[in-house]
């Protein structure tokens, strides 16, 4: 059903926005300043790759203490030093230019065609910094330093092998992370690309013990392979299209191609420029999570949870947000794009909000959370908003992370439990009260509680949804409010269960069953060796609450997600322009059309929120939206805090009635879409693969491989009585090889005359 | 050598002194065979084991004098066709010849020095070896840094004469076995025989030329193309001389030899087979084909200038089609083999045949890939083979794929060496081989070589098939009972060499540019002075580039 509305207000969409005049390219980016008096930005991307190596160096070695992690922690406190200085430098009062720093040549390549004119394809090993570059840098190293010391406690069970390989990966991570942000072409994204996609790999599949995580590491992979696959296509129809991949020189072939009405470097069909705003959005849905290929990250929390913190909430998977704002210049010229990606963006947010609300493993509702953030944010850049969707990146990235690391010290206290019905009234267990507070704090600005930081983020994308015109939008904007109602519930049904209420704890069974064994979650839970008397266990659980490193790192993010809506404040209460809002503006994110356009409408008298009396869109918005959010929190705090019963009936009474019994099944069986998929795709592949399979062993490699391997022998044997080892034969044999080949030039000259 | 030395070599502006002054690394390397040779026979086993650092230090030496006199004026004043094409090529070739002095080492007349230590035998001025071994080890090495050098045909020849004499007796030496012998008979006649070839192919030359001076012959052979054509007997001179080449390249027709000497020798031996006669045959086809215009000339034609128009048609085809047939042959033959000399002996045919590419795709790109690719393939083929020689098995050299199987376990670090430099033959990044590969292909493709090149990634796809056994084999077989007995040699050089190696091929690609622009360098003109040489490659890279 929605999606038959979805699909009519597509049309609508279509229909407005063929008549209106075509989208151009309202802003021109200008051209970057080469900056080689800042090489000393290439040390972000040094500091990683020597902790990585020297990681490997740790393992050599067969260090068992917590040195690889200490080296990892401060190679990116280090890190993030410069990444500040590098802001300071750049950032000149207000504004921010952009810069490209040439490190090396990397790839050049040049040849002549048939023509005789020559072609190249550059790709240098060059850094480009403006403003989104540093937002992003800013946040991925500074949390990356944070999740790290935090992890030098989480992970102290492993010391050892255990441990090397995990700050190895960690450092990998942030390495191929800085080049995916910081590359100056196309080339250096897709090598980052890969690399951050490499690292999520070996840390989902860190217990490469257990299937269960060698699985989620390995769908993880493939999944992401499907959106790798249009990333490079597109990446391929830019270069055939506009002849280079450096974002500063496309960016001016861009504004060259809109002004002289786009036959300059038309070497292409149309049809193929037409189609790299889409492949771009295949490779940033599947790095992000979006519906269709959202199915790899909740499985993806098999890691250790500092990494579902860092790679799968926090940094890796806005890859994708970051590549729709640095390439928007190429989505503003294709119509349909945008709209695209805010329908595919609030259709994830709404599928994966509603799935979130029926899970039981609080590390999954918040996995299912993350999926329906980037929807958001997607969402935003589709609408127009490319300083939305940044904000909802930068303060998702601190509250996410937060929520994850609370997650992972339950966890790690409570012997690897994560179901919120066997967990209640930590806020009462001694140890435990940094976490529930901090987490409460990671809920609200999760949930958009007025004046939080997630408030401010969340209102500003759907406020720009509201303020455009355009139907399909509105629809969209409504669509984001009831998921931001269904988002508050969510999170606080989270905290009422894990901290309120009567203390109840029991530890996973199952990961306390065998001694030996990981917890279900990467942790080597500490209580194996006194608690190992099988199924029992739970009577002498004792929990143990996080120590310094958890609590300090998990204090210092909470205030960090607060902080984060300060630029809000500043913007509101003392007239400032809002900081991420500059830091957007001068970048290639720049919305052209869309951010005029929603300036213009801010204070349409007649807009989709009228009937709540207040002509301004974004306050008005604003209301609502905290309204459906208090709600929903209302809601949570009925079922789940002052009457837990209820909410067991009420999934009973549902379940009872046929006409209903559906909707919770398809919410806790996450909307079927991984069945779906067995039966689609992964069936007829195993078929496919089998015939495949059989075909390659009897007609490929028994009939081709074998026979086309006979041939050589055949010629082998014909040859071998030239092979034997006799001095006359070689040498008659060399002899009548001049002679022949002699023979063949005066045959040439003959013919040549 | 001191300032007044100096200041004398670039008073007296001759050929021949500035001639001396470039050779200087070349007769540094004749003193020490001299002294290596004398010190060989010594009755004190000290000085008798001192050879091989003798060996490597001179070697050092001539390297640091390299370096110097290419710096020097004496490039400029030299009237050398390719005056600065030793530069690079002096240097690659005495610091590959230092980590072959590693494999090397100890390994000649270890038997016979463990017996005289022992006791059991007399000391024997008469039997000892190492000495002879590693004189004709440098005078080899000198011979093939006078290739790059030639000024004539007669001094080409001697060179090319020079560097390949000493190698059929080290063959011969490389370990006491008759297999060793059998091979240096081979390796003698056929090379004799390629000799006459290329002997016969010079004589057509000066006599449809007139002159033996290459820069002179250059001239007339532009002549001669400018109006009407380049003579059949210049024509067939050249593909007979290049053909003759072909027996130092172990390239078609000339590649018979290689399977059965590289597996008779020691495998140290081996491992100087594999690339100092390869940087011989390089530098000798540059020359050559040089003087038919490959690397871009012009001359006064009526009062116009009148450029080169490159090789004739000929003698592309020819070199076009030994290259295939090359790289084919190669990789086909060693695909079937499980001794790993021979397997290599194949395998450096084929490389052989990537060889080709660049001297095909020419100047000014083919060149510096060529010369970059050389120095890589001398790192990997060493590397290989310096693993092989840090083994054995019951005293015996280690040779089939079987008594490797399963290394890491037992020595990770040969294991791991052994597979970065087969890694880096088959061409996978981010390995030496990789960006060697890379330039050479994308060389042929800036010359519109596009067949050229689909072939060579055919055959870069079928040498993966055995270059694969030799990183599976040591890193997942399993070790056996066979492998037990398989254990390092005393001498930790040749593991220090196949380390060295290893990270070499890791380092390089960091500063593949700094080697690529000293290969590059190497083909242009002197940047002290604008001699007459500066017409050379320089113009012909400008001329092809617009």
């Amino acid at each position: 059903m929605i999606l038959s509305i979805a699909s009519a207000a597509i049309t609508s969409a279509v229909l407005s926005s063929s008549s209106a005049d075509p989208i151009a390219v309202a802003t021109l980016i200008k051209p970057a300043i080469a900056s080689p008096e800042l090489a000393w930005a290439g040390l972000i991307l040094c500091f990683p790759a020597l902790a990585a190596v020297l990681c490997a160096v740790c393992g050599a070695m067969r260090v068992k203490s917590k040195l690889p992690g200490m080296i990892t922690a401060i190679a990116l406190i280090a890190a993030f030093v410069t990444t500040l200085s590098l802001y300071l430098t750049c950032h000149d009062g207000a504004t921010t230019t952009a810069r490209t720093i040439h490190l090396f040549d990397w790839i050049t390549f040049a040849w002549r065609g048939e023509s005789g004119d020559w072609t190249n394809f550059l790709a240098p090993f060059t850094l480009y910094v403006d403003s989104l570059t540093l937002l992003w840098m800013l946040f991925v190293t500074g949390l990356g330093s944070l999740i790290t010391i935090y992890a030098t406690e989480y992970m102290e069970e492993d010391q050892g092998k255990g441990y090397v390989r995990f700050f190895g990966g960690i450092s990998v991570f942030l390495f191929a992370m800085g080049t995916l942000v910081l590359g100056g072409n196309l080339l250096l994204l897709y090598l980052g690309w890969e690399g951050v996609g490499l690292a999520s790999y070996l840390l989902v599949g860190y217990n490469y013990d257990r299937p269960s995580a060698v699985a989620a590491a390995k769908k993880a992979f493939i999944v992401n392979r499907v959106g790798d696959l249009g990333l490079a296509f597109g990446i391929f129809l830019i270069w055939l299209n506009y002849g280079t991949i450096e974002y500063d020189a496309l960016f001016q072939a861009l504004a060259d191609t809109t002004s002289s009405a786009g036959t300059t470097a038309a070497n292409a069909s149309e049809w193929s420029k037409a189609a790299i705003p889409y492949l771009l959005m295949l490779g940033a849905f599947g790095k992000s999570a979006q519906f269709p290929l959202h199915v790899w990250l909740p499985d993806a929390m098999e890691g250790p949870t500092p990494v579902s913190a860092l790679i799968h909430a926090a940094t890796m998977v806005t890859a994708g947000v970051y590549l729709i704002a640095r390439t928007y210049p190429l989505f503003e010229l294709q119509p349909l794009a945008l709209p695209v990606v805010a329908c595919i963006g609030c259709f994830s947010a709404l599928l994966a909000a509603s799935i979130g609300m029926a899970q039981y493993d609080i590390k999954r509702v918040m996995a299912y959370s993350t999926i329906s953030q980037l929807g958001y944010m997607f969402l935003g850049l589709g609408v127009g908003s490319t300083f939305g969707a940044s904000y909802h990146v930068f303060t998702h990235a601190f509250f996410k992370a937060l929520l994850f690391l609370c997650c992972g010290a339950i966890m790690h206290g409570m012997g690897g439990q994560l179901d919120l019905r066997k967990l209640s009234g930590l806020r009462h267990v001694k140890g435990f009260r940094v976490t529930s507070w901090t987490l409460l704090i990671g809920c609200i600005c999760l949930s958009g509680f007025p004046f939080s930081s997630g408030f401010y983020s969340k209102d500003t994308i759907i406020g720009a949804a509201f303020a455009s015109d355009d139907p399909l939008f509105i629809f969209l904007g409504w669509v984001a409010i009831v998921t931001a109602g269904m988002t508050a519930y969510y999170a606080f049904r989270v905290w009422f269960r894990v901290c309120c209420g009567e203390v109840l704890y029991e530890p996973d069974l199952a990961a306390h069953a065998a001694p030996t064994a990981n917890d279900a979650h990467g942790h080597v839970a500490p209580h194996d060796s006194a608690n190992s008397q099988g199924g029992h266990a739970a009577h002498d659980f004792h929990p143990h609450g996080p120590r310094f490193a958890i609590n300090g790192v998990l204090l210092v993010i909470a205030v960090g997600a607060i902080l984060a809506a300060l630029p809000s404040y500043l913007a509101e209460f003392a007239h400032q322009q809002n900081w991420i809002q500059s830091m957007v503006t001068d970048s290639s994110a720049v919305a052209g059309a869309g951010s005029s356009a929603h300036d213009a409408h801010a204070e349409h008298a007649n807009h989709a929120l009228s009937f709540t009396g207040i002509s301004d869109i974004h306050t008005a918005t604003s209301v609502v939206a905290s309204a459906v959010g208090i709600l929903g929190i209302c809601i949570a705090a009925f079922f789940h805090l002052t009457n837990r019963k209820a909410a067991d009936r009420l999934r009973h009474a549902l379940l009872s009635n046929a006409l209903t019994r559906w909707l919770p099944l398809a919410m806790e069986n996450k909307w079927y879409v991984d069945e779906i998929y067995h039966v689609v795709l992964r069936l007829p592949a195993w078929a496919i693969g089998h015939v495949l399979h059989f075909s390659d062993a009897h007609v490929i490699d028994g009939f081709l491989v074998n026979g086309t391997a006979r041939i050589p022998l055949h010629v082998a044997r014909v040859f071998q009585p030239l092979y034997n080892g006799a001095l006359q034969g070689y040498a008659s044999t060399m002899a009548g090889g001049v002679a022949l080949i002699s023979a063949w030039v005066f045959w040439i000259w003959l013919q040549a005359g | 050598m001191n300032e007044p030395m100096l200041a004398l070599a670039s008073a007296i502006p001759s050929d021949m002194s500035s001639k001396l002054t470039l050779i200087a690394p070349e007769i540094l390397l004749f003193a020490g065979a001299v002294a290596v040779a004398l010190l060989g026979i010594s009755r004190r086993a000290s000085l008798r084991h001192a050879v091989p650092l003798v060996t490597a230090l001179f070697l050092a030496a001539s390297m640091v004098v390299t370096a110097w006199v290419y710096r020097s004026d004496a490039t400029a004043s030299s009237g050398l066709m390719l005056p600065m094409l030793g530069g690079y090529a002096k240097l690659m070739i005495a610091g590959i010849g230092i980590l072959l002095v590693m494999v090397a080492g100890s390994s000649i007349d270890r038997r016979l020095e463990e017996a005289f230590e022992s006791g059991r035998a007399e000391f024997d001025p008469i039997r000892v070896m190492r000495g002879e071994f590693f004189a004709f080890f440098l005078l080899s090495l000198a011979g093939t840094m006078l290739v790059s050098n030639a000024s004539d045909l007669i001094w080409l020849f001697l060179a090319l004469e020079l560097s390949s004499l000493p190698t059929y007796v080290m063959v011969a030496v490389s370990r006491g076995k008759r297999k060793a012998q059998e091979a240096s008979m081979k390796y003698f006649f056929l090379g004799a025989l390629s000799a006459a070839t290329f002997l016969y192919g010079f004589a057509l030359l000066y006599g449809a030329t007139g002159t033996l001076v290459f820069s002179e012959m250059r001239d007339v052979l532009a002549m001669q193309a400018a109006t009407g054509g380049v003579s059949t007997l210049a024509i067939v001179g050249g593909v007979m001389a290049i053909l003759g080449i072909c027996f130092k390249l172990a390239a078609v027709p000339m590649h018979f030899y290689a399977p059965d000497v590289y597996e008779g020798a020691g495998v140290a031996t081996t491992a100087f087979l594999g690339f100092i006669p390869k940087i011989a045959g390089v530098l000798a086809l540059i020359l050559l084909l040089s003087i038919f215009g490959w690397s871009g000339h012009s001359i006064q034609v009526d009062g116009q200038l009148v450029s080169s128009a490159g090789l004739p048609a000929p003698i592309t085809a020819v070199l076009w089609m030994v290259a295939v047939l090359t790289m084919t042959l190669g990789n086909v033959g060693a695909i079937l083999q499980r001794n790993v000399k021979r397997m290599l002996a194949y395998s450096s045919i084929a490389q052989s045949g990537y060889l080709l590419i660049g001297i095909i795709a020419g100047p000014p790109a083919g060149f510096e890939s060529l010369l970059f690719y050389l120095l890589g393939y001398g790192l990997m083929n060493t590397g290989l083979l310096a693993v092989l020689a840090s083994l054995e098995r019951h005293g015996e050299e280690v040779e089939t794929l079987e008594d490797l199987a399963g290394l890491r376990v037992r020595h990770p670090w040969l294991a791991w060496s052994m597979a970065i430099c087969a890694i880096s033959l088959i061409g996978i990044p981010p390995l030496v081989g990789f960006f060697g590969k890379l330039a050479l292909f994308g060389a042929a493709i800036e010359n519109s070589q596009m067949a050229l090149v689909v072939i060579a990634a055919v055959n870069t796809a079928i040498s993966a098939y055995y270059y694969l056994q030799l990183v599976g084999v040591p890193m997942l077989g399993q070790p056996n009972a066979r492998t037990q007995a398989v254990q390092l040699v005393p001498d930790p050089w040749p593991r220090r060499a196949a380390l060295f190696c290893a990270a070499s091929i890791l380092i390089l690609p960091f500063v593949a540019e700094r080697i690529y622009s000293a290969a590059a360098a190497s083909g242009k003109a002197p940047t002290s002075a604008k001699g007459e040489a500066s017409a050379s490659v320089e113009a012909a890279a400008r001329a092809s580039a617009q």
